[in-house]
């Protein structure tokens, strides 16, 4: 948890929500229906020029629909998406020479060397960073003539990465860049990312780990059911809550969720699955009062865990639901 | 999108091609090893014929002339009327028929006599067969018998494709057969990338579908214009199989045939979404194309499947193949095949760039 915490410390610090930065990205009222699913729903933001933008969900939120619609990949059923000054859907093209796409796949050819694979995507846009730069920066200089099938997983993810920078773009988008990683090709990609920021990108990005969002994004858009249920910063979204802290629990035995809202100081309580989550302001009255429920009934905890709140209650408390298992 | 960036894509998709082995190479043993077996093993040429002999003359010349047609390997004699004779071939029961005028055995007498020979044409397989043995016969007879070269001359009937063996027959079909494998598998390749995402990647960039299906024409008409090149040095070089036509109604033929059958495969690969799908469906348009299409046989289908076979791309493509490699044929002899390929090509990317979808 403590880790966490750090992450959560840097990037929302270093951002200010400076009203004169330009907004690079608008969207209002965007709406995506499969038949009677409503994927997206009427949603709207921005995003300002610099920025790391995050949307926090789990699988089905409509992240991704609505990335690929920003992207030009899906045409919306309603609404508007200016990007760079320029309406996504019907300049698309023009948009696409200016924007960096990492898809949640990583789609590359097997069969093509790194420099092959670099020198193709290059080939694609007006507006070219050079391949040595591109092999340099993500570390790929030594890899150069093997092919992608040969690669470890953590090099494909550079390239990959690599491929969406070619065209040196403003803004960047990362469909759940990190899902399937492990923690320290996870580790490495932050660090791609907040390079970009470094380098002036606004980056927008999708993912199902509230971890990697308080560690990456200046403002986060929680989805869900295709909805944004709160956007701020994940330091503001985590102060919005109405407490400080988190009591997860499970007991041997059924226990009513009223039972546990009469806890003393809990403000809120939220069951998924048989785990318990609630919400107070004042730890050791809801754990005296806990262990009352316990000590009268015979009740037996099983499981116990204390923790500071993260964006993870705050998708708890909006949804009562975890965002992943 | 500029020329460089055009070169760039069709040399990517070619590195590609030539990097899956498998995917140019089959197709290439299996043309090889067809022609190996059919130019060597199993050599239809050699396979045993009917040969009627027609004696319209009935003097003891024509009769001593008959007499050297006795003891041919491989021959099954005939006797018989012209009449009967020339409809027995016209069913396709007779290799050829001999037919000794009257009158024969005068003008030999003279010193320049003449028989004539009617072949049974829609059989390249035995032509080439049956014009040597023929001239075997009467060039024994000539040094023999009468002991003077050009006593007597054959006289060729209903043959206009002198001489085509069937290995010569085989060897433009084989790269037909090849130039639809390679090419229809673009159906294959399209559907892949679909499935790993990469169409989906192509379509966050501002490339357009017509650039992306133009730079893998480019590199499939290399792939398979190398594949003609090995067959055709092949059968040069192993069975002496000559292109008697122009090398460039040649290459127009290959790419022509190469455009229509990239064209069914955007077609099949629009349509399904599978890989497995696609290559079931691959198959099953294929196998009955190389047989009805006549990769391998001369036709001779049912009366019923005549609109199938005329409509399938690969006859024509064979068709104007063997016009160009066996016949030196010109525009005249090729425009038909043209035009219905080039419908293939019209239809087939119309339709597929309606159904184009990056995912």
């Amino acid at each position: 948890m403590s880790r966490v915490r750090e992450h959560v410390a840097s990037p929302a610090a270093g951002w200010t929500d400076e009203p004169g930065r330009e907004v690079v990205l608008s969207v209002e009222g965007l709406t995506k229906r499969y038949g009677s699913l409503v994927a997206v729903d009427a949603i709207s933001l921005d995003v300002r020029r610099g920025e790391t933008f995050g949307m926090l969900g789990p699988n089905g939120a409509g992240k991704t629909t609505t990335l690929e619609m920003i992207e030009g990949l899906r045409k919306p059923d309603s609404g508007r998406i200016t990007l760079l000054g320029l309406d996504a859907v019907r300049q698309r093209r023009a948009v696409q020479e200016r924007i960096g796409v990492q898809l949640q796949s990583q789609a590359l050819w097997p069969d093509l060397t790194v420099d092959e694979t670099l020198r193709t995507f290059r080939a694609l846009f007006r507006r070219k960073v050079s391949l040595e730069e591109l092999l340099g920066r993500f570390a790929l200089a030594d890899k150069r003539r093997s092919l992608v099938k040969n690669l470890s997983g953590g090099q494909r993810q550079r390239l990959s990465v690599a491929t969406a920078l070619v065209n040196d773009p403003e803004v960047v988008f990362l469909d759940e860049p990190t899902t399937g990683l492990d923690p320290q090709a996870r580790h490495s990609f932050w660090d791609l990312v907040r390079d970009m920021r470094r380098q002036e990108k606004t980056v927008m990005v999708t993912t199902h780990y509230m971890e990697e969002a308080e560690a990456l994004c200046d403002r986060v858009a929680i989805m869900d059911h295709g909805r944004i249920m709160a956007l701020d910063t994940p330091r503001q979204l985590v102060r919005g809550l109405a407490f400080d802290n988190t009591v997860e629990c499970s007991f041997a035995e059924p226990v009513d969720r009223e039972r546990l809202m009469a806890l003393p100081e809990v403000r809120d309580a939220r069951s998924e699955d048989g785990t318990h989550f609630l919400f107070t302001n004042d730890v050791s009255a809801t754990l005296a009062g806990l262990m009352g429920i316990t000590d009268d009934s015979g009740q037996r905890v099983q499981g116990l865990q204390v923790r500071t709140a993260t964006l993870e209650d705050v998708f708890i408390s909006l949804t009562g639901r975890r965002l992943r298992d | 999108m500029g020329a460089g960036a055009f070169i760039q894509l069709v040399v990517t998709q070619a590195t590609m091609l030539r990097r899956n082995v498998g995917f140019w190479l089959s197709s290439i043993i299996m043309a090889a090893l067809s022609m190996a077996v059919f130019g060597w093993l199993f050599n239809p040429d050699t396979q045993p014929f009917d040969l009627a002999l027609v004696d319209e003359d009935r003097t003891e010349a024509s009769q001593s002339l008959m007499q050297a047609f006795d003891g041919l390997e491989n021959v099954e004699l005939k006797r018989g009327s012209q009449e009967d004779e020339l409809e027995s071939l016209e069913g396709g029961d007779r290799g050829a028929v001999v037919i000794v005028p009257s009158g024969f055995g005068a003008d030999l007498g003279e010193g320049a006599a003449s028989l004539v020979v009617y072949y049974d044409n829609s059989n390249p397989i035995r032509i080439g067969y049956v014009t040597s043995t023929v001239d075997a016969v009467v060039d024994n007879y000539n040094a023999s018998v009468v002991g003077q070269t050009n006593a007597v001359t054959v006289d060729k009937q209903a043959v206009d494709t002198d001489n085509v063996r069937f290995i010569d027959f085989l060897t433009p079909g084989m790269v037909g057969m090849m130039i639809m494998w390679v090419n229809l598998g673009v159906g294959f390749l399209l559907v892949t990338w679909r499935e790993q995402g990469i169409l989906r990647r192509l379509g966050v960039t501002p490339l357009r579908p017509g650039s992306l299906i133009a730079s893998q024409a480019v590199s499939f008409a290399l792939i398979s214009l190398t594949q003609t090149v090995i067959i055709l040095g092949m059968g040069r070089l192993v069975f002496d199989v000559e292109v008697a036509g122009s090398y460039l109604w040649l290459a127009l033929t290959v790419l022509l045939g190469v455009l229509a059958m990239l064209s069914v495969g955007y077609v099949i690969a629009s349509l399904l979404k599978s890989v497995t799908s696609v290559n079931a469906v691959i198959n099953l348009v294929a196998f009955p194309m190389i047989f009805l299409g006549g990769s391998y046989f001369p036709l001779d289908t049912p009366p019923v499947l005549n609109p199938l076979v005329n409509a399938i791309p690969l006859t024509h493509l064979n068709d104007a193949l063997r016009e160009v490699v066996n016949h030196s044929g010109g525009l005249g002899d090729l425009w038909l095949s043209w035009t219905v390929l080039a419908a293939w090509i019209v239809g087939g990317f119309v339709l597929s760039m309606r159904l184009f979808r990056w995912q």
